[in-house]
């Protein structure tokens, strides 16, 4: 999707920023940050006045920045899931809530549970109270769900591969090669599948699976070998050698770690353990861990083809997350009324100056973020260009 | 056979992080509900979050830390794609769970190094192709991977029937251990608080266990569950067998850890059966594929 | 360059050696040509280059293998990717990444090569390779031959000075592989780059070679000067033949070396005629067609055929990629998709149209065997399969089998159909579709990875099909086949039929379709070297 309105824009801008301003893919991390920054707004109230406009936010950035490629339309899907979590929660609040609340809407008949489900009763009295709560919760899980959702629209998963440390490196090329195999392996099934029609056979179910999923796995593990011989012969396995003393340094903080991480979630879930035992274990554990894990990803040898790279643009579409974040949390310690309005007494929710400029944040990157990369006009896969003389490439044919 | 060596230190690895990790499932068992440590409750769930993925890749980095044969990636990245693209088709003829019938199925022919990966890259790559990156998928992955595992860790002898059968039995129970852990991570985040079946802090294990349960049963994944369950057994089953043979024809193919060896030119090339016998004896050692 | 010194390879396996006491050298900037059959040990003697024989397939390797002064018993091929590129038969198979510029630089990025000059290089083989247009674009929608580019690409990027190239040709169609050869002889003659070729083309190449490795198949390797080494070589091509029979030497390795010497055998056959076209037979056609129509999204793949099958008739289906073979005999059979037209085909069971029938019963009124056979297989051994034929046809026990060992005796019954070699699994697959006993036999691009060795076979099992009183179509680009095969020839061009004649009126028209032998010998009528051994013995006969 190309945006002449930001092209010419870009033409109005200083030169030194308009090199900025040409349509690309942004880092993927990027997009990530400024996802992850507004769920972390959206996780941070249930007031459903900045709750929607977050996800009218998350709207407006993905249809002005999404690019072309079959991962930006997830959106829609996202939404949708959203809007079935709202439901979910307003509908488990009416059958199982239990009726808590003043003011009473209808009064369904109860339907006492027997014993064995805990005594447990459906329906009975609805009250706005209950419902209203349910769907408070329910869009703000709704909401943060969606921003993950405009991350992936946003952000090509191919290139979030790219950027993986060195210690996964390994990991990483096996997701890329999925990645590439899969479709070929959805043609294959097509492929088979129409030609067992050939041998008579229309069987469906567990008993089709055999006939379609054996032979498209034999081809794909004939598929591996060979590929693993190309892998090999390109270099793949290069790695440098790491001193005996650097293994025992980082296999000592990934062990020392995890035992940091796991004294930690024990600490966290007990009330009786000591304060230093929760959080702060945990953190120090993880972080010992993962410093262990990317100096043993060091011996991995090799670079990257065209990086993606943290340039301003980046930086301001991540901070622009972060911000909004901060600026919620900001309004939290200054107005938590406002930003968790009570069910009981009723009141209307309000928004505030601070909420406002949060959410202004959050929607800049709808215009600050550079366009997405130009289509190039693609030819349709038709195999060859059209050849009239199959004989003609060695000139001794020509007689 | 493995084809993933894990070493001693791997183990211990993947023990420590497996049981931080069951606790991002489990917490709602354990939350205090003591008034003082109501933040520590509230903040639980959100350090999970973060805690999970870290973990995931943790162990995946250690597993692959002694650099993984091209062979033993390629077969990964190839079956990882299998799964993803059989995940379609299953759901669309049978209503059938693939990506667990060939997980045990690879688990138990590659080992349970391999299928722990296996089972990590499959989610991964598939949530990548639909776009269903979140939250979840870290709780996903682990899930899957632990089946992998748990796939190459069964008694080795077995064959024929016998090994059908115990496939067939882990593979349900797999897929009803993954519903539940799943269900059990979803729980907490799908009712909310306030509601009848909403775990309660503090509360004895057993009586949010039935709260998980009457939850389980009245979003119906149980019968969800089932169903994954008996059509992954009868998967395993019908096609168990041929996919054996073919994941062990291929894996014979690849030649994992075939010896390697080199010899001097031999004169009487007529006789070389003895020498290679010699040689491969002599050289495997000191020339050996990684 | 390349030394082989006294190099036996000896598998974990077991069997023969498949190289035996080899010693060879290969100069910088040599075009070496690998020639032999199928499994003679072509594929070991190019993987013994990099070291992937034997540090990725195990077994033993005597004596020493160097390149570029570096030996393969201390460098594993890792160690080599910056000196020797190896390409494969399938190139789709090797890529590791999924578009053409990251497929181009996964090679450097695992050389660790500064992204600057990683930058340069891409540009560089994007524009050598003539694929710049092609750069985004996702590796699985480009055409074989675009792939097989783009894999010579991927290895060229990491500068090295000899490339291994192992049949880059068997799995594409001959306008795919003219120009995946062109390109190879361009990077010799403009890199200097040595490069060693296995090729079952041989006719595509071998003017180009400096050398010809020649495995007969017992372990060792012939060397020796393309024109010497084919003297005595049992794979060649139709022009190779025609030149033993004239007597011809050095043998020529081109249509007009040839032709320039054909003078005298063209004065020789002067008075001789090639036998007359078999006259069409005039029964009934078993299948009838008339006006299908096949459309896709966005394209119409066949536009109102009609066709029209005797018994008996062996019938050549030509045309570019993409000009709607496959989909009229899919609709033909029933199978594929027809939006127009009838068919109706005389069977076991009075005339039906195939369509209209279930699967079970459309095969019994026309057989298809799909481009990929293996398609058909699913089974873990050849007996397996045959039973399973057997079964689902109703047909006695032991049926398919019988006709297996009629098409190709000996077949193994515990070998894995995926172990079997192009040739036999066409010929099973074959077996298994013939069980059903359908009067019209379609075949689509069978002879595709074929050697000369086992596409003879394929003729011969082509013509005991016709001799049996069944109708067999073949589609193919492959013009020698046609030429000794088919009664008939049928083009096709966009959907439409173009030409539809005997196999002498349509061959000879156009040089687009005339084989060698035609080539050299126009403006007489000559098709094949059999037609012109046989008019040879007749002339000699009488004098």
């Amino acid at each position: 999707m190309t945006d002449a309105g930001t092209t010419a824009d870009a033409g109005r801008r200083p030169a030194r920023w308009s090199a900025w301003w040409l349509p690309r893919g942004l880092h993927p991390g990027a997009w990530w940050l400024w996802a992850l920054g507004l769920a972390t707004a959206a996780s941070h109230t249930t007031n459903p006045l900045p709750l929607a406009l977050l996800v009218a936010v998350a709207a407006l950035v993905v249809v002005r920045r999404r690019g072309d490629a079959p991962w930006a339309l997830a959106f829609r899907m996202y939404v949708w899931l959203g809007v079935v979590i709202v439901a979910m929660r307003v509908v488990f609040r009416i059958v199982f809530g239990g009726g808590q609340g003043e003011h009473v809407l209808v009064r369904l008949p109860e339907i006492p549970l027997p014993e064995w489900a805990a005594g447990i009763r459906l329906f009975g009295p609805v009250a706005v109270e209950q419902i209203l709560g349910g769907f408070y919760d329910g869009l703000r899980l709704a909401t943060m769900l969606i921003c993950l959702g405009a991350a992936n629209a946003l952000a090509n998963p191919k290139r979030l591969l790219k950027a993986v440390p060195g210690a996964l490196y390994a990991v990483g090329t096996a997701v890329v090669v999925a990645l590439s195999v899969a479709p070929q392996l959805v043609e294959s099934v097509l492929r088979v599948r129409r030609a067992r029609r050939l041998r008579g056979a229309t069987g469906r179910g567990v008993r089709a699976l055999r006939g379609i999923a054996l032979p498209v796995l034999a081809d794909a593990l004939d598929r591996s070998l060979a590929l693993a011989a190309a892998m090999d012969s390109r270099g793949y396995g290069r790695t440098g050698a790491v001193p005996a003393g650097q293994r025992t340094i980082t296999g000592g903080l990934v062990l020392g770690g995890l035992v940091g991480v796991c004294a930690g979630t024990y600490g966290l879930l007990d009330s009786a353990a000591p304060g230093y035992l929760g959080l702060p274990m945990l953190l120090a554990g993880l972080a010992a861990a993962v410093t262990g894990m990317l100096l043993a990803g060091r011996r991995v040898r090799r670079s990257r083809y065209r990086p993606d790279r943290w340039l301003p643009a980046e930086l301001l579409v991540a901070g622009c997350g972060v911000a909004a974040a901060a600026l919620t949390m900001l309004a939290g310690t200054v107005d938590p009324q406002l930003l968790y309005p009570p069910v009981s007494p009723l009141t209307w929710p309000q928004l505030t100056p601070l909420m406002l400029l949060a959410v202004g944040v959050a929607a800049a990157p709808a215009w600050l973020a550079p366009p997405p990369p130009v289509v190039r006009v693609h030819r349709p896969p038709v195999a060859d260009p059209p050849v009239p003389v199959p004989t003609t490439t060695s000139p001794g044919d020509r007689s | 056979m493995s084809v993933l060596r894990v070493a001693p230190r791997t183990a211990v690895v993947l023990t420590l992080a497996s049981a931080a990790a069951l606790a991002t499932f489990t917490w709602p068992f354990f939350v205090p509900a003591h008034p003082e440590s109501t933040a520590r409750t509230a903040e639980a769930p959100l350090v999970f979050l973060v805690m999970l993925p870290v973990l995931v890749a943790l162990t995946l980095a250690e597993l692959t830390s002694g650099g993984i044969d091209s062979k033993a990636l390629a077969m990964l990245g190839v079956l990882a794609a299998v799964n993803a693209a059989l995940r379609p088709l299953g759901a669309g003829t049978a209503g059938i769970e693939t990506v667990f019938f060939l997980l045990v199925l690879a688990g138990r022919v590659f080992g349970p190094g391999f299928g722990f990966l296996l089972g990590s890259t499959s989610l991964f790559a598939s949530a990548l192709l639909t776009a269903g990156v979140g939250p979840w998928l870290p709780f996903q992955m682990l899930c899957a991977s632990w089946i992998g595992l748990g796939a190459g860790l069964l008694p080795a002898r077995l064959r024929g029937r016998a090994e059908t059968a115990v496939l067939a039995g882990y593979g349900a129970l797999a897929a009803y251990g993954y519903g539940l852990l799943m269900n059990l991570w979803f729980w907490p985040f799908s009712v909310g608080a306030d509601t009848q079946l909403s775990y309660v802090a503090g509360a004895p294990v057993l009586e949010n266990l039935h709260r998980l349960a009457l939850f389980t049963a009245v979003t119906s994944t149980f019968g969800w569950d089932t169903g994954r369950a008996i059509t992954t057994a009868v998967a395993i089953v019908l096609a168990g067998p041929a996919v054996l043979a073919a994941l062990r024809r291929a894996a014979r193919r690849a030649a994992f850890g075939a010896p390697v060896a080199f010899a001097a030119a031999s004169d009487r090339p007529t006789e070389l059966t003895a020498g290679v016998r010699r040689d491969g004896a002599a050289g495997a050692g000191a020339h050996r594929v990684q | 360059m390349i030394t082989f010194d006294r190099v036996t390879v000896q598998y974990a396996e077991g069997g023969p050696p498949p190289l035996r006491d080899v010693t060879l050298h290969i100069d910088e900037g040599e075009l070496c040509l690998v020639a032999g059959r199928t499994g003679a040990g072509k594929s070991t003697l190019l993987r013994a280059i990099n070291g992937l024989v034997p540090h990725f397939t195990g077994g033993t390797l005597h004596g020493a293998v160097t390149v570029d002064g570096r030996d393969t018993r201390t460098h594993p091929p890792r160690d080599l990717a910056d000196v020797v590129g190896v390409v494969g038969q399938d190139p789709l198979a090797g890529f590791v990444t999924d578009t053409v510029e990251e497929e181009l630089a996964y090679g450097m990025e695992q050389l660790a090569l500064p992204p600057a000059v990683m930058r340069k290089r891409v540009e560089e083989t994007l524009d050598l390779l003539g694929i710049a247009d092609l750069r985004d674009r996702p590796l699985r929608t480009l055409s074989g031959g675009q792939q097989q580019r783009v894999a010579i690409g991927a290895v060229l990027t990491a500068h090295p000075r000899v490339l291994v190239l192992d049949e880059p040709t068997s799995a594409l169609d001959p306008t795919a592989a003219e120009d995946v050869l062109a390109t190879v002889t361009r990077l010799v003659h403009d890199l200097g780059v040595t490069v060693v070729l296995a090729e079952h083309r041989l006719e595509r190449v071998l003017q180009y070679a400096d050398r010809l490795l020649y495995l007969p198949g017992d372990g060792h390797v012939h060397d020796g000067t393309p024109a010497t080494a084919l003297t005595h070589i049992d794979i060649a091509p139709p022009l190779i033949e025609l030149g033993r029979l004239a007597g011809w030497t050095p043998l020529p390795l081109s249509v007009r070396d040839a032709r320039r010497r054909a003078s005298d055998l063209r004065h020789r056959l002067a008075g001789a005629e090639p036998p007359p076209a078999p006259v069409a037979p005039d029964t009934c056609p078993t299948l009838t067609a008339r006006k299908i129509v096949v459309r896709y999204p966005g394209t119409v793949a066949v536009a109102g055929v009609d066709l029209d099958l005797r018994p008996g008739e062996i019938v050549a289906l030509m045309g570019r990629n993409g000009s709607g073979k496959s989909s009229l005999l899919w609709a033909v059979q029933g199978s594929g998709p027809r939006h127009g037209g009838t068919v109706a085909v005389t069977g076991p069971r009075g005339t039906a149209d195939p369509e209209a029938l279930r699967a079970g019963q459309a095969r019994r009124y026309v057989g298809l065997v799909p481009q990929n056979s293996g398609d058909l297989l699913y089974l873990e051994t050849v007996d397996a399969e045959c039973a399973q034929a057997d079964r689902e046809t109703g047909a006695a026990d032991g049926a398919c089998r019988a006709l297996l060992d009629r098409i190709t005796p000996g077949l193994p019954g515990d070998r894995h159909p995926r172990d079997l070699s192009e040739g036999q699994r066409l010929a099973l697959a074959l077996a298994v579709q013939l069980t059903a006993a359908p009067p019209v036999v379609l075949l689509d691009e069978p002879t595709r990875g074929l050697d000369y060795h086992a596409k003879r076979q394929f003729s011969a099992i082509v013509r005991m099909l016709a001799g049996d009183g069944r109708a067999v179509v073949v589609a193919t680009h492959d013009v020698e086949l046609v030429a000794t095969l088919a009664d008939r020839v049928i083009v096709m061009a966009e959907g439409e039929t173009v030409a539809d004649g005997t196999t002498a009126e349509v061959m000879l028209a156009s040089p687009a379709f005339a084989p060698q032998v035609a080539k050299v010998l126009a403006p007489a009528p000559w098709l094949t070297v059999e037609q012109v051994a046989a008019a040879i013995s007749a002339t000699r006969a009488p004098a």
